[in-house]
């Protein structure tokens, strides 16, 4: 048995394998399928100050290999979150992590300030690409990038701060920087690519939103390529994921840089991908002799040099 | 709710464009009518697919499916033998209350199959009258089950097989000559659901409808498949339905 537990900005996490935001809700439905606090974190489903009723249906899609979706951070608002779910979700026993977005610079300071103390982590949705106006605003520019890191920290003072970055950007080196330059406490990267599919019998696409997000297997070779190059940017620790399905893609992005990963979409694919995962990294580990997963982060060694 | 390795036994054409799939699990399921399974089909595909559950027998649960595009076209090409991870029972499915004795199937398409699953649940305790429309002849199916309830009747759009009308105006004809029901129940295209529900209201009849929206994870994480409530707020059709109040849900 490897010892599968990492920390992340002083907040230990009992092995590297997270919830993407979206895919786990508050973990209430995963929880009747198997104890989630078994599994490192959860990254909440994004929060917004006020409830939004997100975008209309279809929300999601399919091409081969990947899904698109575009639900809009439909929410119960964050005080509901911290009425209803977070102690519930805290005693699982997993790390909480909460996601969040904001239209305007204020939005991101006060959810930080609402959450500060609150939750284990907080992760900065800068990169949502389908809501109109703010999220995705912030996460192109590494001037905003920066800009609502720091507004962001400023109201997060005592929890460590996670910046979610957008793959949908001219260098994600340079806004990995930019997010550690804001005093941004971790990365994690990638958030989805934005995608149309369409049905070709209504001439129209797929999704209501016309574009969504893609994620799933396909985007793996992509998001691993950029978590290495955003993990020789930057100092800070990153946090990995794109397409996770088994335990080797997890520990590709662990070798590539990251410290723990995400997995999103596999959950659609079989809702016990996770605790395979964790398992899978176990015995991986102990096949090649590994004592600690840590050993594995940034050991990548590229060919010709 | 738990995700079963399920053995298929039976993947057969039952109608024109129209499957049905049967599986052998290794233990007793107990599903209520109208509740669903998420099947993973394989391939590229990374979404399962959410079908109603048409029959259900301790250790057999069949469903029903139209050929729609590559994943239920991968369902098809599956062999007798051949395993599948088929998540369920999910959704809230059909209830009739102990004070409801006349039960009316209303159904257009593959809105039939959950509907036969009803049948199946309440066929020996209450009266029921079937009104099912098809596209054509062709497409008729399940009449063997349809024929076990109280009263049958079957349409189609093209008059090729029973009268060419469709369900809910063959529902609308019975309950002009005094055929009204304590409850109405169905499932079918969201057109059809909508012109029942403006004669269920006008006729101060209740009624639930069985809801189809494109689904992620299928049991409530994702907030994909959602659908409009009249009090403004949204509800998950999968976890929160896919049955729902008529009378509640926006059409």
């Amino acid at each position: 048995m490897a010892n599968l537990a990492v920390h992340i900005c002083g907040v230990e996490l009992k092995n590297p394998v997270i919830a993407a935001s979206g895919t786990f809700g508050f973990g209430r439905e995963f929880n009747e399928l198997y104890d989630i606090g078994a599994i490192g974190g959860v990254s909440t489903k994004g929060l917004t100050l006020e409830p939004r009723l997100g975008n209309p249906v279809p929300r999601i899609a399919e091409s081969r290999g990947v899904i698109l979706n575009a639900v809009g951070l439909q929410n119960p608002g964050v005080e509901y979150f911290i009425q209803n779910d977070l102690e519930w979700l805290k005693a699982t026993g997993t790390r909480v992590i909460a996601n969040v977005a904001g239209k305007t610079l204020d939005d991101y300071q006060s959810i930080c300030q609402r959450l500060d103390g609150k939750v284990d982590m907080i992760e900065l949705n800068i990169s949502c690409p389908n809501v109109k106006s703010g999220g995705m605003a912030f996460g192109i520019k590494p001037e905003t990038v920066e800009e609502v890191t720091r507004v962001a920290k400023s109201g997060a003072k005592n929890t460590p701060l996670i910046v979610k970055l957008s793959p949908n950007v001219e260098s994600i080196a340079t806004n990995a920087k930019a997010a550690e330059n804001g005093g941004a406490d971790c990365v994690s990267l990638i958030n989805t690519l934005t995608g149309m599919a369409i049905d070709i019998e209504r001439r129209r696409p797929i999704i209501a939103n016309n574009t969504g997000g893609v994620s799933g297997a396909g985007v793996k070779p992509i998001a691993v390529r950029m978590v290495y190059e955003a993990a020789q940017a930057v100092k800070i620790p990153v946090i990995g994921m794109g397409g996770i399905t088994c335990a080797e893609d997890a520990i590709e992005f662990l070798m590539a840089g990251a410290v723990a990963v995400q997995v999103g979409t596999a959950n659609f694919t079989d809702p016990y991908a996770m605790p395979k995962i964790i398992k899978g990294l176990n015995e991986w580990c102990d096949r090649h002799s590994i004592q600690n997963v840590t050993e594995l982060t940034g050991t990548l060694q590229l060919n010709g040099k | 709710m738990k995700d079963y390795i399920a053995t298929i036994v039976k993947n057969e054409k039952i109608a024109e464009n129209i499957y049905a799939v049967t599986f052998a699990l290794d233990e007793d399921v107990t599903i209520r009518a109208g509740q669903f399974g998420n099947i993973a089909v394989g391939g590229t595909h990374l979404l399962r697919r959410p079908i109603a559950i048409c029959k259900a027998d301790k250790r057999q649960v069949t469903f029903c499916y139209q050929l729609k595009g590559e994943g239920t076209r991968l369902l098809k090409e599956k062999k007798i033998g051949e395993t599948c991870n088929v998540l369920m029972p999910l959704g809230n499915g059909f209830y009739v209350e102990d004070t409801e004795k006349k039960v009316a199937l209303v159904g257009g398409g593959v809105g039939v199959f959950p509907l036969i699953s009803v049948l199946r649940a309440y066929g020996e305790t209450k009266e029921i009258s079937a009104y099912i429309g098809y596209r054509n002849q062709g497409a008729v199916c399940g009449v063997e089950d349809f024929q076990k309830a109280n009263k049958f009747v079957a349409v189609t759009d093209d008059g090729s097989y029973g009268e060419k009308m469709n369900a809910v105006q063959a529902f609308a004809a019975d309950l002009a000559k005094g055929n009204r029901p304590d409850v109405v129940l169905a499932c079918g295209p969201t057109p059809m659901l909508r012109a029942l529900k403006a004669v269920t209201e006008k006729e101060n009849l209740s009624c639930y409808v069985s809801l189809e929206e494109r689904m992620g994870c299928g049991f409530g994480a994702c907030v994909v498949c959602v659908c409009d409530l009249t009090s403004g707020k949204k509800a998950r059709v999968c976890k929160d339905g896919p049955v729902f109040n008529a009378s509640e849900v926006v059409l």
